[in-house]
């Protein structure tokens, strides 16, 4: 007992020693000589593929502007904090960025949940929330000093609802997963969808990590409707939806928004997703910056994921570079955000956008994209076809 | 209530050399030496700021996990419901008190009541006692591991209730704009007077569990736990021991999540999945079981560990979010493997 208990306060021990360790690493004598800024992202739990690839797109860009000389002669550093897609890490990540780190400028977060939970401190301590992938309607309302590059769900809904009546769809199912994300979008793409004429004839919900879909899809088709949307957060769960859907004979029209042709759900639809409609945010293949991003990071990552959200946060680093070059100080969060409100940028996600008085990028349009045949996916072309943009009312 | 470390340092001081030499051995006794040291270096290396943030998190586990010693370790009921509690009371609070104008919003509207933060406080904690009331009727007739089971359940229904009963609780867009506490024109805005009010309300569900475990009642909770038939023969209502203890620890967690709610002003279904659940087990078993002392040294524990993972210099940047869950999962595994009975429990569960 006597070497076990010596075995075990070794082991807590190790516990300060690495805490000093951090604490000696950190304090090399660096500060003031690189711009600091927070990052606060999903990197575990349900939104863990998007804060992923944001932190990595976010880092890739961090390393390109470090590698060309930095900003007015300074490195850029990036302090990543896992925000976990709830309010209450979104909070702790919240304040440990602002309170130990002294950060006033925070890129993130790619959950609408931590964005909501973290933005009134941010609002009240006039620190910059700026995300490239949260899209809830609520965001718009969050504050003065909380941005985003990431279309509202509300945009993306009437969009889908225009695409649906403008297909010639009048009776439409739908089937959602039960997340701020998906419920948003299933809301916004009804109300259009109705105010333009068309009739919902039956809607179904699942929670997150339901893998049967087959007797909610029954129930949806015994309606005969001409059309079926499927509004997903989980690629897997959009995936299977598709591909149950056509194992039960459905061969109408599937309408979805981007995790419905996200690379794994393709994998899990496989050939049942030919044909498959979806209104989502695309890099422009006529966009060379946005080719060139996707190609600078499959080289550097070996895969691609979600595109325009790996853009669209690899885009947020660069504009607060252009800002931090204009403000020359991280600590200036009311600068940055005259700089946002202000700015007109080209970048991975597009040309000649801004932000309105809500924060809102302006200037950012959906696509309509068609899933092709199996044989014809590759890499290059996501496995689907851009249609055109989505047709206005 | 016991306070070991508190005894040994007494005594260390009185007679350090003899002591010193006894606490060699004492293992519970480096234990907390070393989790307090490392909660005031924390503190001191990290600074005021996210100190307050730390504590106010740790408070608010140390409420959920004392309460929930009551019925897993004191009566040996072992529940994983308790984050619905949590979730009952957090929803209450934003339910009352938000005051967005939520038909303004392009999502779910709900009704605003716009209630003080004092007056839905007490709602939160009868709230979830009420349902404790209900959902205890019905466990009171299963025992060992259908209890597990049904408890399960029950965490799982809440979680659902939570997402789907969109009218009341908006469900996954979440309640935002949840009031902070006020008295008169002093609001509790600041996160020092909010940790202040969470400390008081943790110290005063320690008195209640102390004063129900030093209590006959509390010593009739333990002869359950031994052995719950033995204590029947004896003569004692032993569902009525249990329901009562269900519902109080209910209604603590009510109380923890009605601060919760408060303190991050939005609450999503997100913050009340069965893992937290799991995890509020975990905390539990950490401290020790039937030991209110371990509970709170659990929950410091925990809290410390999971934000401690923030500081760890060698993860690459890319993979920092992972790389803490996969070294706090292996820390809390080799903890339990060398200490199965908790930091300073005696019982295994």
């Amino acid at each position: 007992m006597r070497a076990l208990s010596k075995k075990w306060v070794a082991l807590l021990g190790v516990l300060p020693a690495l805490a000093l360790v951090a604490f000696a690493c950190g304090g090399e004598g660096e500060e003031g000589e690189t711009f600091k800024i927070g990052v606060m992202e999903s990197l575990t739990g349900p939104g863990e593929t998007y804060g992923t690839v944001a932190v990595q797109a976010k880092q890739m860009a961090v390393d390109e502007i470090n590698a060309g000389g930095g900003i007015n002669g300074r490195m850029l550093e990036l302090i990543i904090e896992d925000s976990k897609c709830n309010a209450q890490d979104a909070i702790t990540a919240y304040n440990k960025l602002t309170d130990v780190d002294d950060v006033k400028i925070i890129l993130g977060t790619s959950c609408s949940g931590a964005m909501l939970g973290a933005a009134p401190l941010a609002e009240e301590e006039g620190v910059i929330l700026f995300s490239g992938l949260a899209t809830n309607p609520d965001i718009a309302n969050a504050g003065d000093y909380i941005f985003r590059t990431s279309l509202s769900d509300a945009l993306l809904g009437v969009d889908t609802g225009n695409v649906l009546w403008a297909d010639g769809i009048r009776n439409l199912v739908t089937i959602t997963e039960a997340t701020d994300y998906a419920e948003g979008v299933r809301r916004t793409t009804v109300e259009q969808f109705q105010k333009r004429g068309g009739q919902v004839v039956g809607e179904e919900r699942y929670p997150s990590d339901t893998t049967d879909f087959r007797t909610q899809l029954t129930k949806l088709f015994n309606e005969n409707p001409d059309a079926l949307h499927v509004a997903a957060q989980a690629e897997f769960a959009g995936g299977t939806i598709i591909k149950q859907a056509r194992e039960l004979g459905y061969d109408g029209p599937i309408y979805g928004e981007v995790v419905a042709i996200g690379t794994t759900a393709l994998e899990v639809a496989g050939e049942a997703a030919t044909g498959t409609k979806a209104i989502i945010t695309d890099l422009d293949p006529a966009n060379a910056k946005g080719q060139e991003v996707l190609t600078n990071f499959r080289n550097r990552y070996d895969y691609v994921t979600l595109p325009w959200y790996l853009g669209s946060a690899y885009d947020n680093v660069y504009i607060a570079a252009e800002c931090l070059k204009q403000t020359d100080d991280d600590q200036d969060a009311d600068g940055f955000r005259d700089c946002l409100y202000g700015i007109t940028w080209s970048g991975a996600i597009g040309d000649d956008y801004s932000f309105d008085q809500d924060g809102e990028v302006v200037g950012l349009a959906n696509v309509v994209v068609e899933v092709l045949p199996l044989a014809e996916r590759t890499q290059d072309n996501q496995g689907y076809r851009v249609l055109g943009s989505a047709p206005a009312e | 209530m016991e306070l070991p470390i508190i005894g040994d340092i007494i005594r260390l001081s009185r007679d350090p050399k003899d002591s010193l030499r006894l606490s060699r051995s004492n293992l519970e006794f480096w234990v907390n030496l070393l989790i307090i040291s490392w909660a005031v270096a924390f503190a001191i290396w990290q600074g005021v700021g996210f100190a307050i943030t730390v504590g106010t998190v740790f408070a608010i586990w140390a409420i959920l996990s004392v309460s929930l010693n009551l019925v897993v370790g004191f009566t040996g009921l072992l529940s994983v419901a308790h984050i619905g509690f949590f979730g009952i009371g957090a929803y209450a609070m934003a339910i009352l008190t938000s005051d967005a104008a939520y038909e303004q919003l392009r999502t779910e509207a709900i009704p605003t009541l716009g209630w003080p933060f004092f007056a839905a406080l007490p709602v939160s904690v009868g709230v979830a006692g009420l349902v404790a009331v209900v959902v205890g009727i019905a466990f009171n007739r299963f025992r060992d591991d259908i209890y597990v089971l049904v408890s399960f359940g029950f965490a799982v229904i809440a979680f659902n209730v939570f997402l789907n009963w969109r009218s009341l609780t908006r469900g996954a867009f979440g309640i935002h704009e949840i009031e902070r506490p006020a008295i008169g024109g002093w609001v509790f805005d600041g996160e020092l007077e909010f940790l202040a009010l969470v400390l008081v309300s943790l110290a005063v569900v320690i008195l209640i569990a102390w004063f129900l475990m030093t209590s006959s009642f509390g010593r009739v909770l333990t002869a359950i736990r031994e052995d719950e038939q033995a204590t029947e023969v004896f003569g004692y209502q032993v569902t009525h021991y249990k329901l009562a203890i269900w519902v109080i620890s209910a209604m603590m967690a009510g109380l923890a999540g009605g601060l919760f709610g408060s303190w991050t002003t939005f609450v999503d279904p997100n913050s009340f999945v069965l893992m937290e659940s799991i995890l509020l087990v975990s905390i539990v078993i950490l401290g020790g079981l039937a030991t209110i002392w371990g509970s709170l040294l659990g929950a410091m524990a925990f809290v410390l560990l999971e934000e401690g993972m923030r500081f760890l210099p060698f993860l690459p940047s890319e993979f920092v979010g992972q790389g803490r869950q996969v070294v706090l999962g292996i820390l809390l595994v080799v903890l339990m493997l060398f200490r199965p009975q908790g930091l300073v429990g005696r019982y295994k569960l």
